[in-house]
């Protein structure tokens, strides 16, 4: 797999418009992208590409870099914006079809379609806007390529790659699909996750090779890793495989930078003793019926306390919490004292369109949050998407801004994830009639 | 500000390192988690401090001293070890604490491409300072919680340079014995430096414990680490010292880094070692200690180790993670363990009775907050 990167310095001028779209179409391809994702991923650039022309401060260059991860292409593209509006990235950005004034920034809401993923970050005077495309792969048969038995032995040890897409499989055939994350729905892909280190895993296997169980687990952000498992096939009650799995998981993280480990969907196999109750989400089951998940949670150092923001709407949730699980934080309270602020919020979107499931975090906070919240809830719900949430990091105080418009909208705290961003993470779930679920 | 090209100035082993973020000291900590006292049995450090004359030395020492420089190689502390074990005073280097000679000894004979082999569970340092000086640890997992020679001697090749054998073993207490520690020098020969740390060896009790130093005559690549932060109860000061034979210390001694070891460590240590009373007044805190911790824990239902040196260490039924937090709460600070990679544990230092009676009384309130809370929530 590999991981090499190209770069591409251009103007932002229309005449350089093809070098650009070139460049990404033949890095893409080179990368591994079929000509399908290629040419999604090209008309994206052309789109981003069109609108800086006519965005970016004059006489500055364009940096177009394209890196290979194996399962996806990164393009990253840096510039130096004057009037960059980042509003185009909302969901309902699509209202701006109906604000003359605000034509161009159609492109941009294009463009962010066409990728998997998108995201923004500020350096200095530089904005970097990240465009993911991932692979195309071929979608999980519904047939488990081998059969379950009790392992009277086992070890736990690191798949092959065919113990692991048998893995995947035996999950996929034997497991909700709450239980399993969406990646699963595509063995290949775990497989070239796997091997460029994005998820790493643990298969359960008796001497014959036979397999008993797995566990995957991924970092999901800089302290915090999250698994998914321990996914158990016809092993009896009194088996220790689940804790074996949870045990080799730990060996690896206990001595790394991550200081947490969670999971948001446990399987009913997992040891509880290993862990603490976080809260739970509502997640859909096949049937469509909700369900309720406790996640579960496991502190990997000696806690040294910190300092979290907070809006004081937030404050008797994160005492209670804090309580609870005993961690020190002192909360430092966010109040509005009348300072300027920007007039427009931004938020980004993470789907799992099989789950109906919806994650938004902060990109951008302005004085329209409320509208804003409520414009995608509205517009989250229209497209049958049920589970809404919404992340906030308690590392960054101006994220605490959209407490008020969150609670007003229906949306309340569930979870607190320690340390699981900048600083302590809170979930939020929209409620459907904004009373509680 | 411009960057720093961090990227490219730091070397990749480096770069993946994670920095060791020690606890805060004890105000802060009392502070954050809202305690008024704190029971410090995360360390092993000895409750019951340095031996008298030590004490005295740091009482006494005049202040105009501090600005005069140490004696650069310890000159009169490794004179009075060489006196005390009947060896030369060459065969001993003196460092700021035991973990600075770790360092000395890595450097001295590892270089590009080579390895170090030890336990998985163990002492983390020797683990982490080859892995940012840029070798390979190879690690062989513990068998019943002691180290497994067999598992060791598979992980050793060509490029294996050292092997770390902690002995009793932290955290786990577990020890080999003289016949089964010559027993693996006679098969390793002389192909690589055995470095057996012996941090906790004065707290021994068992009578076929072997004597590292003893052993360097017959086996000229073993290293001895001992350190006058456990028993001599001099941890905040940072006194430990190696002992090897002469050609391999001389060897050393050109990695190492002089006048490290502050002028009132020395003469602290100087007054401290050898100390017998002391050494005994020790044993038997720590024997009363584990005494009671065997049948107070035993009472909870819940499983302990119970080995070599002044801890032990408790099975439980929850995240050891969770525990530290809770009985930092009420001002017990043990350590965690799933650090050292043995999740659910706990290790605490045998202290004095008033602290061991706390820490009951403390994990008592845990084990029933657990219960309590596991009902509110229900079976996950």
């Amino acid at each position: 797999m590999n991981r090499l990167q190209v770069s591409l310095n251009v103007y932002p001028r229309l005449e350089f418009l093809p070098v650009a779209t070139s460049f990404v179409e033949k890095a893409s391809t080179a990368f591994g992208l079929a000509a399908t994702e290629a040419l999604a991923l090209t008309l994206a650039t052309e789109e981003v590409f069109t609108y800086l022309c006519g965005a970016a401060a004059a006489g500055t260059e364009v940096l177009i870099s394209c890196r290979g991860h194996g399962y996806y292409v990164e393009e990253e593209i840096a510039f130096k914006a004057q009037e960059f509006d980042m509003r185009a990235f909302n969901l309902t950005g699509a209202t701006s079809f109906e604000d003359e004034g605000r034509t161009r920034e159609t492109g941009l809401l294009i463009a962010s379609r066409m990728v998997d993923l998108f995201r923004f970050a500020e350096s200095g005077d530089r904005l970097n806007l990240t465009l993911v495309k991932e692979k195309a792969y071929p979608a999980y048969s519904g047939e488990a390529v081998s059969t379950a038995k009790p392992l009277d032995e086992f070890v736990v040890r690191a798949p092959d790659t065919e113990e692991l897409k048998a893995f995947v499989s035996l999950t996929n055939s034997r497991y909700q699909r709450y239980l399993i994350p969406s990646s699963f729905s595509y063995p290949g892909k775990v497989v070239d996750m796997v091997a460029v280190g994005d998820y790493r895993a643990a298969v359960a296997v008796d001497p014959p090779g036979s397999i008993g169980g797995g566990l995957v687990w991924r970092r999901e952000s800089a302290k915090m890793v999250e698994f998914y498992g321990p996914y158990l096939f016809a092993q009896p009650p009194e088996s220790t495989m689940a804790e074996a799995l949870i045990d080799a998981c730990l060996h690896d993280v206990a001595r790394s930078e991550s200081l947490g480990l969670i999971s948001r969907y446990p399987t009913p196999e997992i040891p509880a003793d290993y862990f603490e109750p976080l809260g739970s989400l509502a997640f859909r089951q096949a049937d469509g019926a909700l369900v309720e998940l406790t996640a579960c949670y496991r502190h990997l150092e000696e806690d040294l306390g910190s300092a979290v923001w907070a809006d004081p709407r937030l404050e008797p949730f994160l005492s209670r919490e804090y309580g609870r699980l005993a961690f020190a934080r002192e909360i430092r309270r966010v109040e509005d004292a009348g300072e300027s602020s920007w007039p427009f919020s931004v938020l980004s979107a993470e789907f799992d369109r099989s789950q109906a499931r919806v994650t938004l975090r902060p990109v951008w906070w302005g004085r329209d949050s409320e509208e804003i919240v409520g414009a995608h809830v509205e517009t989250l719900r229209k497209e049958a998407l049920s589970c809404l949430f919404f992340e906030m990091d308690l590392g960054k105080a101006w994220q605490t801004h959209f407490t008020a418009a969150l609670l007003d909208n229906g949306f309340e705290p569930r979870l607190m994830i320690p340390y699981g961003g900048a600083g302590d993470i809170v979930v939020f779930e929209h409620t459907s009639d904004g009373s509680g679920s | 500000m411009t960057h720093v090209a961090l990227d490219r100035l730091l070397p990749e082993y480096v770069r993946k390192f994670t920095a060791y973020i020690p606890s805060k000291p004890d105000e802060e900590l009392m502070k954050l988690y809202g305690c008024s006292r704190l029971f410090r049995l995360n360390n092993n450090e000895n409750a019951l401090g340095p031996p008298p004359a030590a004490q005295e030395v740091v009482r006494k020492y005049p202040p105009p001293r501090a600005a005069v420089y140490p004696s650069g190689d310890v000159y009169y502390l490794r004179y009075k070890l060489a006196s005390l074990f009947g060896m030369d005073p060459n065969q001993f280097i003196v460092g700021n604490g035991a973990n600075e000679v770790i360092g000395f000894v890595i450097k001295a004979f590892c270089e590009k491409g080579d390895n170090i082999v030890t336990a998985d569970r163990t002492f983390a340092v020797y683990e982490w300072m080859a892995q940012f000086s840029g070798f390979e640890p190879r690690l062989a997992p513990l068998r019943d919680y002691a180290f497994d020679e067999e598992g060791l001697l598979a992980r050793i090749d060509e490029r294996t340079k050292i092997l770390f054998l902690c002995n009793p073993n932290n955290p786990t207490g577990m020890y080999w014995n003289e016949e089964k520690l010559r027993g693996c020098l006679d098969r390793i020969q002389d192909r690589l430096i055995v470095v057996v740390d012996e941090a906790y060896c004065e707290f021994v009790e068992a009578d076929d414990f072997p004597d590292g130093l003893a052993l360097i005559r017959e086996y000229p690549n073993v290293v001895v680490f001992r350190t006058f932060s456990k028993m001599y109860g001099l941890a905040g000061l940072r006194v430990g010292y190696l002992a090897g034979s002469p050609d391999v210390v001389d060897a050393i001694r050109r990695t190492c880094i002089v006048y490290s070891v502050n002028a009132l460590a020395q003469e602290a240590a100087l007054a401290a070692l050898g100390d017998q009373e002391h050494i005994a007044r020790t044993r038997i805190m720590v024997a009363e200690g584990k005494r009671f911790l065997k049948k107070e824990i035993a009472r909870l239902g819940l499983p302990m180790i119970v080995g070599e040196g002044n801890f032990v260490m408790i099975k439980l039924p929850m995240s050891d993670a969770l525990a530290y937090r809770k009985l930092m709460t009420e001002g017990v600070m043990v350590r965690a363990m799933t650090g050292f990679r043995v999740p659910n544990h706990i290790r605490v230092t045998v202290a004095t009775m008033d602290a061991m009676q706390a820490f009951v009384q403390a994990l008592k309130k845990v084990l029933e907050s657990q219960v309590r809370s596991a009902r509110a929530l229900g079976s996950l």
